[in-house]
């Protein structure tokens, strides 16, 4: 297991709002090792979601260094920065944004099809266990069910890093756990890297390093040796 | 409302390429079809406001006796009459390089004294006006076109149709000293003339003391009006003027009337006096003519006698030569015997010395053989001999006599020895005697003496042997001497012998030489015996043939002076008939001049015309309308595709603003208010894109098309009429389909509970469309194909409006390109393959059989003539619809083979021949469709204010004019009249156009022909007619190009603000841009492929809907558009959607993914 897969050095992300600059990433460093599950908490605005984009290859940072597999990614153009969301990165969001249009299985295939080396998209599905729906369309399928699909299709790229941004904020309570419960188990039986933002803390017990930001800056980055399984958390 | 204001101000900021879109879509549309609209009445009020400046007549009065002075005042006081202006004018013929040109003479226009005036006011476009004798003005439209200078001389022929050009103006050369356009003439056409070719070029302007004539040629005059301001193009303008033009009509009859009486009194007086004059003239001429006749009798006479004389001597010269010739030929007889008498000697001598010389060769050649076998064997001989001489000297002897020598020697010694021996013994014997002993010694002796006897006898033989073989050889030489004495006695005698007969050969060819000789002498002595006969002979024949030239000489003389008699009886008999015809023509001339005076009085007829009796009047009407029709129909379909798409927009707009629209209803806001920003934002959209659409429009669209059509009339600049109408009209069809779609669908959602509104509008489920369940399609179809053939069916209003948009488009450019193909169908069509004759020449005197005989005869004779078939031209009124007329011609013609040479009748379609017969009438296509007469049913017609029926057998293909076709027979059936051939339909062979215009101008000259029409002028003037037609169709297509931009830009921009969370999300998932910006524009690619697919067909239909608004009575528009139009219509189409996908490109690539991740609205 890779240490430091993940590493953040001293990034800043500024915002021109007109005459005021907001520093959404004021300075943040931090690292993560390879098969983590790591949560970053903050409030709204402590700016995690920046963070998430930056590492996800949405956004670029306009100081600092991202390192993620030993690669810095924080200088790449825009076409290698969107090869590195292709083959690097799996993506899920907090309103699933599956395409309306296309079937649960098609919107997994939409993201195998531009891959070289992917998961069958059937495979990926079962795997989020949504096999018999598959041929469903999102507007027939539960939230929960549409977020699975957006795991599935996220996974099926056979990404180096699951980037989850705030993906049970739509959920109800327990959808929201049993799909925490699906990522807690990609990243402990497959060894998967998983870095999920959330408001929650009470989620935290469930991760092996919880990052906490506040005003853009990261407060603490702590280990936790012994993650709790989901169905354990109440909150 | 302060922030209503912000927020609607913030809302145009924030969707500026919508706001723009809707903006421009309106503009374009208002301003197309305002500025489009505003072309025909621009091109009107152009025209109208020139006439009006320039007062145009209204009524111009044309005399065949011409007007004077009573005329004018009678029309002046005319209560109706407003001013009066009279004038002349001619058409005469202008020479320049040899090239005859009719040119149309006019008086300069002046001031009227009524109302200090001037009617029909030319505009001075250079120079100035001609003040002096000599000077002239030439129209500017000629005057530019052909580059003619201010100074540059037009020169007229002197001879006008036999009339001399100076009875109609003082001059022969004008100069020209200005430029100008008159109000009559706004375009390059001019009336006919029976004058040269038929076509007059330009006119020039004159002042009026230029004209030779006494009386006026034509009058103009302008009409009191009890409206104004008035259209003359209205019919209320066109009523007024039926009903001053019978009233000056009526006022012709009087002033007719009045006229006839005068000259009738004048020209009776005339008459008889002429008569009178005619008399006395026949008699005195007839006086005159018997005189005459009496001394070319007498002259002839005389002649005859002198001719006898003369012919006597010429029999005496020719016996003589009769006798010189026998002589001659006797002589001649002679000469030819001696000669060939001595000829034949000669030839018998030359046989001999041939013979002879053939003996002697002969016997030369034995001779050199004999010597030759003779010297050879002397030859021989001689070798043999010398041989046996070297022998014998060289070898035999001296060896026998050596051996001699020896042996003689032996037998000496042997007799020496014999001798001695002998001596011995005798001395022995004398010795035995006393010796006994000696005996032996004797023995011995005598032994010796006998072995030396037996050798002198052996050496005595070989001596004689030796001495035989000597003589031997001595003898074979002198063999071989005899031997050579021999030969050389025969060589000797042979030779002897052969010159013998040599000598004696010589001796015949001498001979036979000298026979020769002697006949050669006898054979020269016989020419010149026989050549002094002939010359003889040849003497006389001269002396015979001077007698003869004698005689001859002398008839020559005499008849000349015999002739020379007549000739000056003949003469005085000439001039006395001409005399007596020159005082008998000027007195007949007298005589017709009073009789046609007298016949004139039925003739003389004013003409009353109005201003649309000049050629190009009505023309700026037609042209005005047919450009006004077009101008409804393109922008309509304009707008239609527009207002579609600001449908789309607005109400998409309204959409994406639900939350907004739940908030502030939730706030409490009314409704109004609520719908108010949507209202005013569209508004603003729509009011300010008019304006602006509506100035551009209007500034550019009727300049260009006016300016077009201005280049065929002689028009002053355009001027343009704002139709605020049509503005309006426009403006408040693009509010409607924004502002109120707008409000009505803002409305719409109002209905809703705040609550739900608030919640985002789920997006539009997925669904399965039918290709699905064609799985056979389906299955072979890849990934992005099914993504992409759901999405199109997905948003199918987005589809369709896509699709009626840009089929809207390739339509609309279809359209104006098949306006132009049919157009020039038309034109190509017409003048390629149905109207083939190239001159028309009218007959004119029609009536006259004999002479429409013998023109015809003319016309077959003139080779430059492929085709000429005599025609019945009338004019007759075709009545449909109970009451409705169609003016048109008739072509009454026998059906034969010039005629279908010149007369193609053919149906449109399968150009199967129609045939003309007795059974019925040919029509054009045309006629058949205005008037719904097919073939095999009836056709009503008046002639001459009678009605009649007749059936029509055919219709044939025609584009441009109306004609009734029948045959002379059925035309009597039919109307009960004789057909009367007045025209001449004539097809020339393959010539230049000069050489054309020359055949027009030979047959011109011929008083059997009234005018000509040249095919070439009609054709010119209908090409460039439709060449102004492309500027309309550029128009258009620009246009339409702009329209098909805006309209796809629209479509994509809001198919990529529906989609922008899809877009940033397939982004997300590692799209590139480029997949990214084919994700949408695959849809794009099929969407335009189908609108352009669909357009195809839809533009032969909106060809149809401009056809058949603009078509007229007369002409027939065939809907026809070249796959080439197709093809441009569907690229340029295609270009203009990839031009939006490039710029849509840009667009996709700014699509923020950060934006698209945050929470749904």
């Amino acid at each position: 297991m890779m240490k430091d897969f993940v590493k953040f050095d001293n990034v800043y992300k500024r915002y021109k709002m007109g005459e005021v600059t907001i520093n959404a990433a004021n300075g943040v460093s931090f690292s993560i090792d390879e098969g983590e599950f790591a949560v970053v908490v903050g409030l709204s605005g402590a700016g995690k979601t920046t963070v998430l984009n930056i590492l996800g290859g949405i956004d670029s940072c306009d100081e600092g260094t991202i390192i993620v597999g030993g690669r810095d990614i924080s200088r790449l153009s825009g076409k290698d920065l969107a090869s590195y969301r292709r083959y690097d990165i799996g993506f899920v969001f907090q309103f699933y944004n599956l395409i309306p249009n296309l079937t649960a299985k098609e919107n997994v295939e939409l993201a195998t099809q531009i891959c070289r080396d992917h998961m069958d998209a059937d495979a990926a599905l079962e795997s989020v266990g949504l096999t018999e729906r598959k041929n469903n369309f999102p507007a027939q399928l539960s939230g929960g069910e549409q977020q699975r699909v957006s795991i599935a299709r996220a996974l099926a790229k056979k990404p180096k890093l699951l980037l989850c941004d705030e993906p049970t904020g739509a959920l109800d309570y327990n959808t929201g756990k049993n799909i925490l419960k699906l990522l807690q188990n990609k990243c402990q039986e497959d060894g998967m890297t998983v870095v999920l933002i959330t408001h929650n803390s009470a989620i935290t017990p469930m991760a092996n390093r919880v990052i906490r930001m506040r005003s853009g800056k990261v407060i603490s980055n702590t280990i936790n040796e012994s993650p709790v399984p989901i169905e354990q958390i109440e909150w | 409302m302060k922030a209503l204001k912000k927020n609607i101000i913030r809302e145009i900021s924030g969707t500026k390429s919508r706001f723009f879109s809707i903006l421009a879509i309106i503009g374009l549309s208002t301003g197309f079809f305002t500025g489009i609209k505003a072309s025909g009445p621009s091109m009107m009020k152009t025209g109208l406001d020139y006439f009006e400046e320039q007062n145009l007549m209204d009524i111009r009065l044309v005399s065949t006796v011409g007007f004077d002075d009573d005329d004018i005042k009678a029309i002046k006081e005319n209560e109706n009459t407003l001013d009066v202006m009279p004038g002349y004018s001619s058409d005469l013929i202008s020479t320049e390089d040899n090239i005859d040109t009719v040119i149309k003479v006019i008086s300069l226009p002046e001031k009227t004294d009524t109302n200090d005036r001037i009617i029909n006011e030319p505009i001075l476009v250079e120079g100035r006006f001609p003040e002096s004798s000599g000077e002239c003005a030439i129209e500017s439209y000629y005057f530019t076109r052909y580059g003619y200078k201010i100074g540059d001389k037009i020169t007229l022929n002197p001879k006008v149709q036999g009339n001399d050009t100076l009875d109609f103006v003082k001059n022969l050369e004008y100069k020209i000293v200005g430029a100008v356009s008159s109000p009559t003439y706004i375009t390059y056409q001019r009336e006919n003339t029976n004058v040269g070719d038929g076509t007059i070029a330009y006119f020039i302007m004159l002042p009026s003391e230029e004209f030779s004539s006494e009386r006026y040629t034509n009058v103009f005059l302008t009409t009191k009006k009890n409206f104004d301001p008035y259209n003359p193009y209205d019919s209320e303008y066109k009523e007024h003027i039926d009903k001053v033009k019978d009233v000056y009509t009526d006022l012709s009859e009087e002033r007719i009337r009045i006229f006839n009486e005068n000259t009738l009194k004048d020209a009776k007086k005339e008459l008889s006096d002429a008569r009178k004059e005619y008399s006395e003239k026949k008699t005195e001429a007839e006086k005159e003519l018997s005189d005459g006749e009496k001394k070319l009798h007498d002259g002839e006479r005389e002649y005859a006698e002198k001719i006898l004389d003369a012919e006597r001597k010429i029999a005496e010269g020719e016996k003589e030569l009769e006798d010189g010739r026998k002589e001659l030929a006797e002589g001649q007889k002679k000469y030819a015997d001696g000669i060939a008498e001595a000829k034949q000697k000669l030839t018998d001598a030359k046989t001999e010395y041939s013979k002879g010389k053939e003996e002697y060769t002969k016997a030369k050649n034995e001779y050199d053989l004999q010597i030759e076998q003779a010297q050879n064997k002397l030859d021989d001989a001689e070798t043999e001999f010398n041989i046996q001489y070297q022998l014998f000297y060289g070898t035999t002897k001296p060896q026998a006599e050596t051996k001699l020598t020896l042996l003689k020697t032996a037998i000496d010694s042997c007799n020496e020895i014999i001798d001695k021996t002998k001596q011995s013994i005798e001395e022995a014997e004398e010795i035995i005697s006393i010796e006994v002993d000696d005996e032996n010694e004797l023995q011995k002796l005598k032994d010796k003496l006998d072995e030396y006897s037996a050798k002198l006898d052996e050496y005595n033989l070989q001596y004689e042997e030796g001495t035989r073989q000597l003589k031997e050889g001595e003898k074979q030489l002198e063999d071989a001497r005899q031997k050579l004495d021999d030969a050389k006695a025969e060589f000797r005698k042979k030779k002897a012998e052969g010159s013998q007969k040599l000598n004696d050969a010589q001796i015949k060819l001498d001979n036979a030489q000298s026979q020769i000789d002697i006949g050669m002498l006898e054979y020269e002595s016989a020419m010149n015996s026989g050549m002094l006969e002939i010359q003889a002979a040849q003497a006389k024949i001269s002396e015979g043939e001077k007698q003869l030239e004698n005689g001859k000489t002398e008839l020559e003389k005499q008849k000349a002076a015999g002739m020379e008699q007549l000739k000056k009886s003949r003469e005085k008999l000439d001039s006395g008939k001409n005399e007596a015809a020159r005082q008998l023509g000027e007195a007949l001339k007298k005589l017709n001049d009073a009789q046609k005076q007298i016949e004139s009085l039925d003739d003389a007829k004013w003409f009353v015309n109005a201003r649309n009796d000049y050629p190009g009047y009505s023309g700026l009407e037609e042209d005005s309308m047919r450009v006004d029709k077009v101008a409804t129909v393109f922008p309509f379909f304009f707008m239609l595709v527009a207002s579609l798409v600001c449908l789309t927009t607005m109400s998409r707009m309204v959409e994406e603003r639900r939350t907004e629209i739940g908030t502030l209803k939730a706030l409490g806001y009314s409704n109004f208010s609520i719908a108010l920003k949507y209202f005013i934002y569209s508004s603003i959209a729509s009011v300010v894109g008019s304006i602006i659409g509506g100035i551009l429009g209007m500034s550019t669209i009727p300049k260009i098309i006016v300016d077009t059509y201005s280049m065929l009339y002689t028009l002053p600049p355009s001027k343009v009429v704002f139709p605020l109408d049509i503005f309006i009209l426009s403006s408040a069809m693009g509010l409607i389909c924004t502002s109120v779609v707008a409000v009505v669908s803002c409305l719409g959602e109002l209905r809703l509970k705040p609550a739900t509104l608030m919640r985002p509008k789920a997006p539009k489920p997925g669904k399965r469309i039918l290709l699905e369940h064609i799985p056979f399609i389906w299955k072979h179809l890849n990934f992005t194909s099914k993504v992409t053939m759901r999405n199109l069916f997905r948003y199918k209003i987005r589809f369709f409006m896509t699709v009626i948009g840009v089929a809207g488009c390739t339509a609309l450019i279809i359209g104006g390109l098949g306006l132009k193909d049919s157009l020039s169908v038309i034109a190509g069509r017409q003048y390629d393959e149905l109207t083939i004759f190239d001159q028309i020449y009218a007959l004119s005197d029609p009536g006259d059989e004999r002479k429409t005989e013998y023109i015809m005869s003319q016309f077959h004779a003139d080779k430059r003539f492929d085709q000429t078939i005599p025609v019945g031209q009338n004019w007759i009124n075709v009545v449909y619809d109970n009451d409705r007329k169609i003016s048109l011609r008739t072509v009454i013609a026998e059906p034969d083979s010039s005629f279908e040479k010149i007369f193609v009748l053919r149906d449109r379609v399968t150009h199967d021949k129609v045939t003309l017969d007795n059974s019925g009438v040919v029509i054009n296509e045309r006629l058949s469709q205005v008037t719904g007469v097919g073939a095999g049913e009836i056709l009503d017609f008046m002639l001459d204010d009678e009605s009649y029926s007749v059936k029509v057998s055919g219709i044939t293909e025609n584009y441009a004019g109306n004609t009734v076709y029948f045959t002379p027979e059925l035309y009597t059936e039919v109307t009960g009249k004789e057909t009367e051939y007045n025209v001449v339909y004539t097809q020339l062979s393959d010539i230049s156009s000069d050489e054309q215009k020359k055949v027009a101008n030979d047959w011109m000259e011929k008083d059997e022909i009234l005018t000509v029409s040249v095919l070439e002028d009609q054709l010119n003037g209908i090409l460039s007619t439709l060449d102004s037609l492309n500027v309309i169709v550029l128009v258009v297509i620009i246009c339409a190009g702009m329209l098909a931009v805006v309209v796809l830009y629209n479509l994509t921009n809001i198919n990529i603000s529906e989609r922008i969370r899809e877009i940033a999300t397939i982004k997300v998932l590692g799209f590139y841009n480029i997949e990214t910006a084919n994700y949408i524009y695959r849809e794009n690619i099929i969407l335009t492929l189908t609108g352009a697919l669909v357009g195809l067909p839809l533009g032969m239909v909106f060809l149809s809907f401009i056809m058949v608004s603009i078509q007229m009575e007369m002409v027939m528009f065939p809907q026809y558009i070249t796959v080439l139009s197709y093809a441009i219509g569907f690229v340029l189409t295609l270009i203009f959607s990839l031009f939006v996908n490039f710029i849509m490109y840009f667009k996709m690539k700014k699509v923020s993914m950060v934006e698209s991740l945050k929470s749904i609205e």
